[in-house]
C-alpha cells in the first residue's frame, strides 16, 4: 500500500496509511481541479513571472483560437498588445491580482476580441511569486450590444433633438403667424372647411365692434344674425366664393374692402380667408368730392334754369312783343345758355363714374320692374323724336338681383340714351330682358348708325367719341360708355356689344341673378 | 278757373311760372318753402294740382310728399315735380310719394310744362 514502495514500521505504518490517505486525496484533488480547469467556461491561463504561457484551458484555447501546443512556451505578448499585457503583469506581480482590466485578445485568425481580464499571482511557500492567472471574459457580445445601444440612444437623442427642433420651429412659426395674425393692420378672419368662423382677429373685431368668444366657431347661418357682422355674411354668400377687393358698406361711415380666398394644399380644402381693408377714409374724402361736385352742379344749375326760362319766356312772346334784332341777340344767348347746362350736366355725370367706380351699395331688386321704371322715364323723349319703341320682357316673373339700383340705372339710362340719340326717324329701339338659370341680360338693340370698325376697339375708353357719334351730337362728354363699363364690371357683369356700321348696334351686359 | 299752387323757393323761377301759367288762364298760389306750401294745402280748398321744387328751405319736397300721403284729401291732387336736381335714384323715391310726373328744369322748358299740365287737368 505504498506509493513510495518501501516497508515501513508499524508505528510509520500508520503514518504510511495517513499519508497514503493524503496522497489519494491529494490525487483527486488534483484531478478535480483539472477537470474543473478545463470545464471552466472561461478562459484561464496560468503564466510565469516573465510572461511565458505555462498553461491554458480548452476555453482559452478556443477564445484565442490558438491550440494548447502553439501557444503554450510562448509569450503572452504574442495573444495580447505588448504594453498592454506587460503593464498588467507588471500590476499583477506587485500587487498580486489584477481584477476587469479592458484587453484586446489578438486572435489566430488576425481579429481582435475585446475582453475583461481578471489575474491572480501564485506564490510558493516563501510567498515567491511563481506566475499568475489569467483569466478572460468575453466582452465581444456585451460591447456589441453596448454599442448597439449606444447607436440606438445616440438615434434616440437624434429624434429627440430633431423632434425639439421642429416643435421649437413650429412653436416659433406659430407665434409669428398669431402675432402676425394679432398685429395685422387688417383685418383678417378664417372660416374652416366647414365653414365655421376659426380665426378673428383683434382687427377685425373691432371693425365689427364684436367679441371672439361670441362669434368663434359659429356656423356663417348663426353668423348672419350678428349685427353688423351679418352684412358682411351676406355679402360673402354661402359658399364663401373667392372675392378680390370688393367694397362693403358697412355702416354709412364704415366701409371695407373684401378680399375672400380659398385656401388649399395639395387639393386638400383648407377653408376661406378673408381680408378686411378698411377703406372709410378714402371713401369719405371720394364721396366729399363727389358731394361737392353734385352741390356745385345742382348750384349752377339752379342760376341757368332760370335764364333759360326767363329767355324762353320772353322769346315766345309772354312778355310781350320784342323787335327781331332782340329775339335774335336772345336766341344766341339762349343757345350758349344750352351748351353750359350741357356742360354742367357731364360735370355731373363724371361725379357719378367716379362713384360707380368705387362705392357700390347694392340691395335686392325686380330687374324687370327696374327696367320699367328706366323705361317709363326716357319713353317720351323716343316719341318726341317718332322712334319706336319696344320693351321686350321674358316674362312678367320677377328676376331678382343684387344690385346699386341708382348706378345700374345710370347704366341702362346710358344705353337706351345712346340708341335714341344715334337712331334716326324711322328707327326702332328694342329693350329685351334675356334670362339662362343663373343670369340676367338686359340688351338695347337700334337701327342706329352704328359704330365702324375702327372706332370699335376704344368705345368703352373714357372721352372716346366715335366719329360719327361727333358729326351727330357734338357736345356729347364720351363718359356714357365708360361709365356703364365701370359700374357693370363693379358688379362683376359682363358688357358688350355688335355693331356694324350703318346696320345698328347691340349693346347688352349681364349679371348674376339671385335666388 | 282751375287752381295750381307752387311751391317753389326760387323767386324769379316763382315769377315766371306765375305768369306764364297766369297768362294761360289759371288761378295760382304761390310758396316759398315746403312749410308754407303745406299748411296753404291743410287750411285752403285743394288746388287742381301741385308744382313742387324737391330742395327747399324748412321742409323739402321729399317730407312735404311724405306729408300729403298721410292725408287722404290730399294726396288725391295730381303733384308734379320740378327740381334741378336729377338723380334717377330720386325719381324713383317721389314716384312712391305719389308724385305723377317730374321735371328737370334745365331739360324742360315753360311751354312743355304748360303742356304736360294741360294734359293732366284734361284741358
Amino acid at each position: 500500500m505504498s506509493i513510495f514502495g518501501f516497508k515501513q514500521s508499524n508505528k510509520s505504518q500508520d503514518q504510511d496509511k495517513k499519508i497514503a490517505l493524503l496522497l489519494t486525496d491529494l490525487t483527486s484533488l488534483e484531478d478535480y481541479i483539472n477537470d474543473l480547469f478545463s470545464f471552466s467556461p472561461l478562459p484561464i491561463c496560468f503564466i510565469s513571472p516573465l510572461g511565458v504561457i505555462l498553461e491554458t484551458n480548452p476555453a482559452f484555447e478556443s477564445a484565442s483560437g490558438f491550440p494548447g501546443e502553439e501557444i503554450i512556451g510562448e509569450s503572452i505578448e504574442k495573444i495580447f498588445i505588448k504594453e498592454e499585457i506587460s503593464n498588467i503583469t507588471k500590476e499583477t506581480l506587485k500587487e498580486g491580482f489584477v481584477a476587469g482590466k479592458e484587453l484586446s485578445l489578438l486572435k489566430k485568425d488576425g481579429n481582435n476580441l475585446v475582453v475583461r481580464v481578471f489575474t491572480r499571482t501564485r506564490t510558493d511557500e516563501n510567498l515567491k511569486p511563481i506566475g499568475y492567472f489569467l483569466g478572460l471574459f468575453d466582452l465581444s457580445n456585451i460591447k456589441k450590444t453596448e454599442e448597439e445601444l449606444k447607436r440606438v440612444q445616440k438615434a434616440l437623442l437624434n429624434i429627440l433633438e430633431d423632434t425639439e427642433e421642429a416643435r421649437r420651429k413650429a412653436e416659433e412659426e406659430k407665434d409669428k403667424t398669431q402675432a402676425i395674425i394679432t398685429n395685422f393692420a387688417d383685418g383678417l378672419l378664417f372660416f374652416d372647411k366647414n365653414h365655421n368662423l376659426a380665426i378673428i382677429n383683434p382687427k377685425a373685431e373691432n371693425f365689427f365692434k364684436t367679441d371672439k368668444e361670441k362669434i368663434i366657431g359659429k356656423t356663417l347661418k348663426e353668423l348672419i344674425n350678428v349685427s353688423n357682422f351679418g352684412k358682411l355674411i351676406g355679402f360673402l354668400g354661402p359658399e364663401i366664393k373667392d372675392i378680390f377687393r370688393k367694397e362693403l358698406i358697412i355702416t354709412k361711415d364704415f366701409i371695407i374692402e373684401v378680399s375672400a380666398i380659398s385656401m388649399k394644399k395639395d387639393e386638400i380644402d383648407l377653408g376661406n380667408l378673408v381680408v378686411l381693408h378698411d377703406v372709410s377714409r378714402e371713401k369719405t374724402i371720394e364721396k366729399l368730392k363727389t358731394e361737392f361736385v353734385s352741390l356745385a352742379a345742382h348750384q349752377l344749375r339752379t342760376p341757368l334754369s332760370a335764364v333759360k326760362w326767363s329767355l324762353r319766356m320772353v322769346l315766345d312772346g309772354d312778355m310781350g312783343k320784342i323787335n327781331k334784332e332782340q329775339k335774335e341777340i336772345m336766341e344766341k344767348t339762349y343757345q350758349s345758355n344750352e351748351r353750359m347746362i350741357a356742360l354742367v350736366n357731364d360735370l355731373l355725370n363724371v361725379a357719378r363714374i367716379e362713384e360707380g367706380k368705387y362705392a357700390i351699395s347694392p340691395t335686392f331688386i325686380d330687374m324687370v320692374k327696374f327696367c320699367q321704371s328706366t323705361v317709363d322715364s326716357i319713353a317720351d323723349g323716343f316719341k318726341k323724336k317718332g322712334i319706336k319703341f319696344k320693351f321686350i320682357k321674358s316674362s312678367n316673373k320677377p328676376i331678382m338681383v343684387f344690385v346699386d339700383e341708382e348706378k345700374l340705372e345710370l347704366v341702362i339710362q346710358n344705353l337706351l340714351d345712346n340708341a335714341l340719340k344715334y337712331t334716326n326717324k324711322p328707327g326702332e329701339v328694342v329693350l329685351s330682358l334675356k334670362e339662362t338659370p343663373k343670369t340676367v341680360t338686359v340688351e338695347v338693340k337700334d337701327s342706329g348708325i352704328g359704330i365702324t370698325k375702327g372706332d370699335q376697339a376704344r368705345i368703352f375708353s373714357k372721352f372716346f367719341r366715335a366719329s360719327e357719334a361727333i358729326l351727330i351730337e357734338p357736345g356729347g362728354s364720351g363718359l356714357g360708355l365708360y361709365m356703364a363699363k365701370n359700374i357693370i364690371n363693379s358688379h362683376n357683369g359682363k358688357i358688350g356689344f355688335e355693331s356694324q356700321s350703318g346696320q345698328g348696334s347691340t349693346f347688352y351686359f349681364t349679371i348674376k341673378k339671385q335666388k | 278757373m282751375k287752381k295750381i299752387l307752387i311751391v317753389e323757393d326760387e323767386e324769379i323761377m316763382l315769377n315766371l311760372l306765375e305768369k306764364k301759367l297766369k297768362t294761360h288762364g289759371y288761378k295760382v298760389f304761390s310758396a316759398r318753402d315746403g312749410e308754407l306750401g303745406l299748411s296753404f294745402l291743410r287750411e285752403q280748398d285743394s288746388p287742381d294740382l301741385i308744382l313742387m321744387d324737391l330742395i327747399m328751405p324748412k321742409l323739402d319736397g321729399f317730407s312735404v310728399m311724405a306729408e300729403i300721403q298721410k292725408d287722404d284729401r290730399l294726396k288725391k291732387i295730381p303733384l308734379i315735380v320740378i327740381s334741378n336736381s336729377g338723380q334717377p335714384v330720386e325719381l324713383n323715391k317721389i314716384k312712391e310719394l305719389g308724385a305723377i310726373d317730374w321735371l328737370v328744369k334745365t331739360e324742360f322748358d315753360p311751354q312743355e310744362l304748360l303742356e304736360k299740365i294741360k294734359k293732366q287737368l284734361g284741358e
